[in-house]
């Protein structure tokens, strides 16, 4: 695996293989749409260049749902186009200040609403360890990106499993923060009260370190909260973050796909060979959680969404009667037919007559999640689930229905409801494709979850898919691309 | 969910849909509405309903001008007519 120091170096001194490199890779995997190593190099005011900072001239991609300025904000969407952001989300400014290079902006399912970026209206995305099946979604490019070699580090959204779900499909590590913990500015809404910015890496020092500039408090975030609690442990550092003493598993039959049951028990055994003792535990939430997620998010992305009607943004008809026409024009053309049906649905559960049938139930529902995972929490330091109950399926019909896929969405959707941090930990391949598991923690102990990941990669160590063994960083050092 | 409630649906929603598109939707909505039902289940007395993610307090920025002078030239940059500083719009009437 490359060094953030290898990364460093063949970014910075080899920009030309870099892109050429990256732009051949890409032709195959559709991880971008679109990029430019140089379009941001060195440009942000004040931001640090070379030196000792671990980050700086660090190269990393943005899903195309966060504002990066001078680059496209498309949400994958035709209602957007080439919409350019012609501002920093606060995670950007911060990790440009801290060095770090934006290169470009990745696929995934329009408006983050999808399991396997097929969603988007902007191009296809293929897994690189069988480019017959998805990456995963809603974060597809970014997932890829990283599992490719095309960045060390990139960032998603995680409103039901967005980031953990890709990370898993694409054996990489995928962390989904506790809410607030990274300000949601410049981040397209689509729930608001669910989502979070999340990291993707091929390592968790690298998250960590990502976390650590881009996390805190933003005055343009009212729900933004303070960095994690306890101490930073640096990537070739000893360890300060004791292990937990206990975790627990879910009980019973999962109905998990065999390789997900293969990796689910293999994670156990690992984590038992650290030494903490593992648990079965059952929880009553599980089962409504779909029903209560996907109530929130549905009612919350019929307001958020109001806001593309030709008006204020994005592509519309060339001609419309009157306003109404308009607007009704705009959305009815340039929304695809996942957006539609989440906005139908959201305004739905919404209506007088059914709100307390379904909006204020699932509300309720919600806080059964948040008591049970906070009961959980008392007695351990770890709640460890499977992310999905399939590895990557293939595209098209030959795949899961999106219906199914909205099913298989019980275990991340958890974390989501009860504002919680959790990160996606690769568990090995199975049949050619990789396996993910996810550690939950509670609120703001990232680091604990890094540092466990950390430890647990010596008894579990990541694979890299068949084609791409090595980084476009390895290959630049090997005199690739001159 | 049959079809006059997902008209008006779509109605209140603004958006416009043909037949084709009605049918599909009555399918995959009311696929997503029969499964909700397995909330009518469970038992959510002397629940409240959760109302903030982790804060309680409602935070608010200062009442002051934003500080960053270049934002409304970068706006008015992606415009796609432009007389002096104001932007043209297509006649709607």
């Amino acid at each position: 695996m490359s060094s953030s120091t290898d990364w460093k170096r063949a970014f910075s001194d080899y920009p030309g293989p870099y892109e050429r490199l990256v732009r051949a890779a890409d032709t195959e995997i559709g991880a971008f749409l679109d990029f430019d190593p140089s379009r941001r190099t060195n440009a942000a005011p004040g931001s640090v260049s070379g030196g000792d900072d671990p980050l700086a001239d660090l190269p990393f991609a943005v899903k195309d749902n966060i504002a990066v300025r001078d680059f496209q904000l498309s949400c994958g969407s035709k209602i957007l186009g080439d919409h350019v952001a012609p501002y920093d989300a606060t995670v950007i400014s911060r990790l440009t200040a801290a060095g770090m290079v934006p290169v470009g902006k990745t696929n995934l399912d329009e408006f983050g609403m999808g399991s396997s970026t097929d969603n988007s209206a902007l191009g296809q995305t293929h897994n690189p360890w069988d480019l017959t099946r998805v990456p995963g979604g809603s974060s597809g490019g970014s997932a890829a990106a990283v599992a490719a070699g095309l960045v060390p580090i990139a960032l998603g959204s995680d409103t039901g499993g967005s980031v953990r779900q890709p990370a898993a499909f694409c054996g990489v590590y995928g962390l989904k923060p506790t809410y607030g913990m990274l300000s949601r500015y410049g981040l397209v809404a689509y729930a608001s009260s669910l989502e979070t910015i999340g990291i993707i890496g091929a390592d968790p020092a690298t998250i960590e370190e990502t976390l650590h500039s881009a996390a805190g408090m933003d005055e343009r975030d009212q729900t933004s909260i303070a960095s994690p609690r306890g101490v930073r442990v640096h990537s070739a550092g000893t360890s300060e973050t004791s292990l937990p003493a206990r975790a627990a598993f879910l009980a019973g039959d999962l109905d998990l796909d065999e390789p997900t049951r293969a990796g689910y028990q293999r994670f156990r055994s690992a984590v038992e060979e650290l030494g903490v003792a593992t648990e079965e535990v059952e929880l009553s939430t599980t089962e409504v959680a779909v029903s209560a997620y996907y109530t929130i998010a549905t009612a919350e992305a019929s307001a958020n969404l109001a806001r593309f009607n030709g008006v204020r943004y994005g592509n519309r008809p060339i001609y419309a009667e009157n306003p109404e026409e308009l607007v009704r024009r705009t959305r009815s053309e340039g929304f695809g037919p996942e957006v539609l049906m989440r906005i139908l649905l959201g305004t739905y559960v919404l209506r007088s007559g059914f709100q307390e049938q379904y909006y204020q139930r699932a509300q309720k529902i919600r806080t059964a999640v948040r008591n049970e995972l906070d009961a959980l929490f008392e007695h351990y330091e770890l709640l460890i689930l499977p992310v999905f109950p399939t590895v990557a399926f293939p595209h098209g019909d030959a795949g899961l229905s999106p219906f199914q896929q909205k099913l298989a969405d019980r275990f991340t959707t958890l974390a989501n409801l009860a504002a919680l941090p959790a990160l996606s930990i690769p568990a090995g391949v199975y049949g050619g494709l990789p396996v993910g598991i996810q550690a939950m923690g509670p609120a703001r102990s990232e680091l604990q979850l890094l540092e466990f990941a950390r430890r647990l990669a010596t008894k579990l160590p990541v694979e890299h898919p068949p084609e791409y063994q090595e980084s476009i960083c390895d290959r630049i050092l090997a005199g690739e691309g001159a | 969910m049959d079809r006059d409630e997902l008209e008006l649906t779509a109605e209140l929603a603004l958006i416009d849909l043909d037949d084709s598109r009605l049918k599909a939707f009555e399918n995959s909505v009311g696929e997503l509405l029969d499964h909700f039902a397995v909330m009518g289940s469970f038992d959510v007395t002397g629940l409240s309903p959760t109302t903030h993610a982790l804060q309680e307090e409602n935070r608010l920025r200062h009442d002051s001008a934003g500080t960053d002078p270049e934002l409304p030239d970068l706006i008015l940059e992606q415009a796609s007519d432009l007389e002096d500083r104001f932007i043209s719009i297509p006649n709607v009437l």
